[in-house]
């Protein structure tokens, strides 16, 4: 300790570098031997067998306990579809603490400030139901902050309690709490079923409906439509626009959140700063087709758009790596007749070109990745392309029907013969599949970086949330521009990985090369 | 179920005291306006810092997964406590009711990571379908022989504030008192509501361990639950920057005739001021005059070292929005570092922290009760502050309307208390405010600033 005897300035530190130093570790040390802290070798030998096939045995017929959880919830997903519209409010009925961690979560991954609002639902609403908490919310929310629509989804508590939005919502009108002919689509979200994937589903299919019941269907517009499904990068949106402007389509996306989530520093703080049109939203029903570019997220909507808008074309694509990219344009290019743009077809030859560069070095690695349903099918799919193997695919939300998918993926593609699929699993069973079969890298979100900790595995940060590293968001990894993205990110990890593995002068360093 | 209505909660006897205090933790929020936490979340703030505890929320998925790792919280040993356990309440487990599954997730933890305590938190789901945790706490405590610690704050029942007063109480009534020290001083103390954010804790420590006063429990930064345990064996407990701890300091005056000082280790004049408290009522002249000599010291070595950074800062206007006890504390910071706060919120502060930051902002300060972010951000505009600080919530928004900020809140990066805090302050306001980026930020881009004609006739 610095006692102020000496004239020397104090020395300040941040906590980064301030326990690296040995006085800190020294104390640290004798601390543990002082309490009644098991000694290291202790915490060694646990921690060993924490790394065993008997203890990976044990983890996965944990049944009770979630450890580490890689899923978000419904309304969660239902916020950022509805954040996706011009104008539009998200608004959830339910206890406050639920949208605060919403908030703070999208925030976090976006850096961008996010609107959301709750019911405030208390101890009395959790008795007598939430009536009086959704009138008073919608009319403040309607006053404080003058939305275009507000987009209504619910927490766990409300659906417990069982209110029913629709008539609730009714009620405010009538009682003048707000107007009228204010759009106020809904959706139930319970996240005891489904995740924040359902969420995204459930209030997309609510808001498309709200808006086509508002207004006849008109003659076709000769535009597509495009479903992003919950997709945490704004520069995917931004990449499927730039496309489809190449064939020279008009497109609507449904819903827009690329210049919501990521709008330019101007000086102006703008509560709504983009989204979806209102007007072309509720034009979207005369387009000749709806493509979705996640399946999981989208299943519910899909079908509804195909019972209801009778267009040429409904269906979900994957335009993730090559084929799944090609099979995008193919089918814009069919829906439109339009031939593919030179462009684009050029961008396809740059991808080809940088796979034939770094394949060499991804070849026969294997590897694990865990996240939502489409990512990892995508990404896997694209990684086998690069001759890669797929060890774990793990998705804690994932159902039947992905399994079936990943499954038949791996099946019919001689890379993917060792991959295993893991739904309703966790970090921490991954931790324990990281340690008894180990893969060269592994693909997740922030929360893999405890799991490249303890296993020494390289992450390749893809997916949702992302909290500590910058920006990936703002790249895309959907289209042939994105997989050069990935290709790069993935490469770039394996040579790094091997400088690390080679960078001790005189030991390992006889690989240590300039030229990879 | 003794789920604690906040009506209870409040009128609790140690809130007493502070009688006009109430409103503070009893408002309801607003339906409809942007809210912050809930209970559940001020109690998770509160204890999850107990590094050697097992954590597990009970209820569905995300109210953990969205939370869990988020608190900059840090511990210098064990780090069970950043592991998220939760019982992924299902609709099948909602309907047949979730205590079984439970009681299942507590032995399989237990059995799995030997943690020195459980600590397992009700939300609302389980809590509106009356589901009574407590029971299977204690019969989970029975099986496994570790303390299993029931935290009663679903969501529903108030805010962030309210939770963590739960966690207060919780920890007067399975926690506290259940161990005795190996040995204990003359000059033992508590600390209480100091959660180690970015390890500020570390440099509050060194100070004591200088002045040879032993922190006997840390409630609950860098924790553990033994030491946290012995809290009742303290000579005196120190309540730093918390209104919402109030309870536990009066329970334990209360019960175990433990004297408490308040005060905060924000700024040279708190910290010198707080140190003083504390010896005082330790009562040790020797002690009173090391610790005399030792301030007027550091007060010298931080002014000088201050010196080439409050040139700088000299002047500059800061709107300042967090709550509680920093609503004034962290004016009193800046003004050590030659600053001038124009504007405090009074959100979750007490008649007497709403007095000491009136005193502080002097007659022209503005006094919010609560601003959204766009009146915020008017306020530095219309009022010409230089920065917002303030907490995350604001962050974004104000970057994008080009200000200046910094976090003082929960997710702050960098330690700011005592006296190296403050130097680390002023470091952070000054590469605030310097940042090259603004300059370029608010240049108009070289076309816009040019008038028609002009580029033509440079070339
Ligand atoms: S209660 Fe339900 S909606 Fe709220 S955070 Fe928890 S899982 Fe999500
Ligand atoms: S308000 Fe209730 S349901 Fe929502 S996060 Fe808090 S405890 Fe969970």
């Amino acid at each position: 300790m610095d006692t102020g005897k000496t004239n020397a300035p104090l020395g300040i530190k941040d906590h980064v570098e301030l326990f690296q130093e040995e006085r800190y570790q020294k104390s640290f040390e004798a601390k543990r031997a002082a309490s009644e802290m098991p000694c290291e070798e202790d915490v060694l030998k646990v921690s060993e067998w924490t790394k065993t096939k008997e203890y990976k045995e044990k983890n996965f017929a944990r049944e009770a306990a979630v450890i580490n959880p890689a899923k978000a919830c419904q309304p969660l997903g239902a916020v950022l579809c509805s954040l996706g519209f011009e104008g539009t409010l998200p608004f959830v009925h339910g206890s406050q603490g639920c949208v605060a961690y919403f908030r703070t979560y999208f925030a976090r991954h976006f850096k961008e400030p996010i609107a959301a609002v709750s019911s405030s639902m208390t101890e009395d609403a959790a008795v007598f139901g939430g009536l009086s908490n959704m009138i008073e919310g919608l009319g403040n929310a309607y006053a404080l902050y003058k939305p275009k629509m507000i987009a209504v989804s619910t927490t766990c508590m409300a659906e417990v309690i069982g209110d029913d939005l629709n008539a609730f919502i009714k009620n405010a009108k009538e009682q003048g709490a707000i107007p009228e002919d204010l759009p106020v689509p809904f959706a139930h979200t319970p996240s005891f079923v489904g995740s924040h994937l359902t969420g995204y589903d459930n209030i997309l299919k609510g808001i498309l409906q709200a808006l086509s019941e508002a207004r006849a269907k008109g003659s076709p517009n000769g535009k597509v439509n495009i479903i992003p499904g919950f997709d945490t990068y704004p520069a995917n949106i931004r990449e499927v626009k730039r496309m489809l402007k190449a064939f020279g389509i008009e497109a609507t996306i449904l819903a827009d959140t690329s210049d919501v989530v990521d709008s330019p520093n101007t000086g102006d703080y703008h509560l709504y700063p983009a989204g979806t049109p209102l007007e072309e939203a509720l034009d979207a029903q005369n387009a000749s087709a709806t493509l979705a570019l996640q399946r999981y997220s989208t299943l519910k909507t899909l079908e509804w758009v195909s019972q209801n808008w009778a267009q040429q074309k409904t269906l979900a694509l994957r335009p993730i790596g090559v084929k799944g990219t090609d099979a995008f344009m193919e089918a814009i290019s069919e829906i439109t007749g339009k031939p593919i743009p030179e462009e684009l077809e050029k961008e396809r030859g740059r991808l080809l070109d940088a796979m034939t560069d770094s394949s060499a070095w991804i070849h026969g690695k294997r590897f694990a990745i865990y996240g939502d349903p489409d990512l990892v099918l995508g990404l896997t799919s694209f990684l086998m392309e690069l001759g890669a193997e797929p060890a774990h695919l793990l998705c804690t939300n994932g159902d039947k029907e992905f399994t079936k998918e990943a499954e038949e993926m791996l099946s019919s593609n001689p890379f993917g013969a060792s991959g295993k699929v893991y739904t309703g699993k966790d970090l921490w069973h991954l931790r324990s599949l990281l340690f008894t079969e180990p893969v060269d890298f592994f693909i997740g979100n922030a929360h893999g970086k405890y799991l490249q900790r303890d296993t020494g595995t390289p992450l390749v940060r893809i997916g949702f949330p992302i909290f500590d590293r910058h920006h990936l968001h703002r790249y895309p990894i959907l289209g042939y521009q994105g997989a050069l993205n990935v290709l790069t990110m993935v490469v770039n990890t394996v040579l790094d990985e091997l400088d690390r593995k080679t960078d001790v002068p005189g030991k390992t360093d006889i690989s240590f090369d300039l030229i990879r | 179920m003794a789920v604690p209505r906040a009506k209870e909660l409040i009128n609790e006897p140690s809130c007493e005291h502070k009688q006009k205090d109430k409103a503070a933790c009893r408002k309801a929020p607003e339906p409809g306006s942007s809210s912050g936490g809930c209970a559940f979340d001020g109690a998770t703030i509160a204890l999850v810092p107990i590094a050697d505890a097992a954590h597990l929320v009970h209820g569905p998925i995300a109210c953990w997964g969205n939370a869990w790792g988020s608190r900059n919280s840090l511990s210098s040993g064990p780090s069970l406590y950043r592991t998220a356990f939760t019982t992924d309440l299902s609709e099948n487990d909602i309907v047949m009711g979730g205590e079984e599954k439970l009681f299942r997730a507590i032995l399989e933890i237990a059995g799995r990571y030997s943690p020195k305590a459980l600590f397992v938190y009700l939300t609302c789901v389980p809590a509106s379908t009356g589901e009574d945790i407590e029971s299977v706490c204690k019969k989970a405590s029975r099986e496994t022989g570790l303390p299993v610690i029931p935290v009663m704050a679903p969501g529903f029942v108030g805010s962030k504030v309210l939770g963590t007063r739960v966690a207060g109480d919780t920890l007067l009534k399975h926690v506290i008192g259940t161990r005795e020290p190996k040995e204990t001083t003359p000059f033992d103390i508590a600390l209480i509501g100091e959660y180690n954010v970015s390890g500020e804790l570390w440099d509050i420590l060194p100070v004591f361990t200088e002045l040879g006063i032993r922190v006997l429990s840390k409630i609950t930064g860098d924790g553990r639950f033994e030491e946290v345990a012995t809290a009742h064996r303290a000579k005196l407990s120190v309540l730093i920057c918390s209104n919402a701890l109030i309870n536990l300091a009066g329970g334990l005056e209360e019960r175990y005739g433990i004297p408490f000082v308040e005060g905060s280790f924000f700024g040279l004049k708190e910290t010198n001021g707080l140190l003083l408290r504390i010896v005082e009522r330790l009562g040790d002249a020797a002690l009173i005059e090391k610790t005399r000599a030792f301030t007027q010291a550091m007060t010298r070595k931080t002014l000088q070292t201050l010196e080439p950074i409050r040139k700088r800062l000299l002047g500059k206007r800061a709107v300042l929005y967090t709550g509680g006890v920093k609503s004034w504390s962290v004016i009193s910071a800046l003004k050590d570092l030659g600053m001038e706060v124009i504007a405090t919120s009074t959100r979750k502060s007490t008649e007497q922290d709403i007095a000491k930051a009136k005193e502080l902002l002097g007659d022209q300060g503005i006094l919010l009760t609560r601003a959204s972010g766009e009146e915020l951000l008017e306020l530095v505009r219309t009022r010409g502050a230089d920065m917002l600080i303030a907490g995350g919530r604001n962050q974004y928004a104000a970057l994008k309307s080009r200000i200046p900020f910094l976090d003082i809140n929960q997710e702050r990066m960098r330690g700011y208390t005592g006296y190296k805090g403050l130097i680390r302050l002023a470091k952070d306001v000054d590469r605030a405010l310097a940042n090259p980026v603004w300059r370029l930020v608010l240049e108009p881009a070289p076309w816009e600033a040019a008038v028609p004609g002009e580029l033509a006739a440079e070339v």
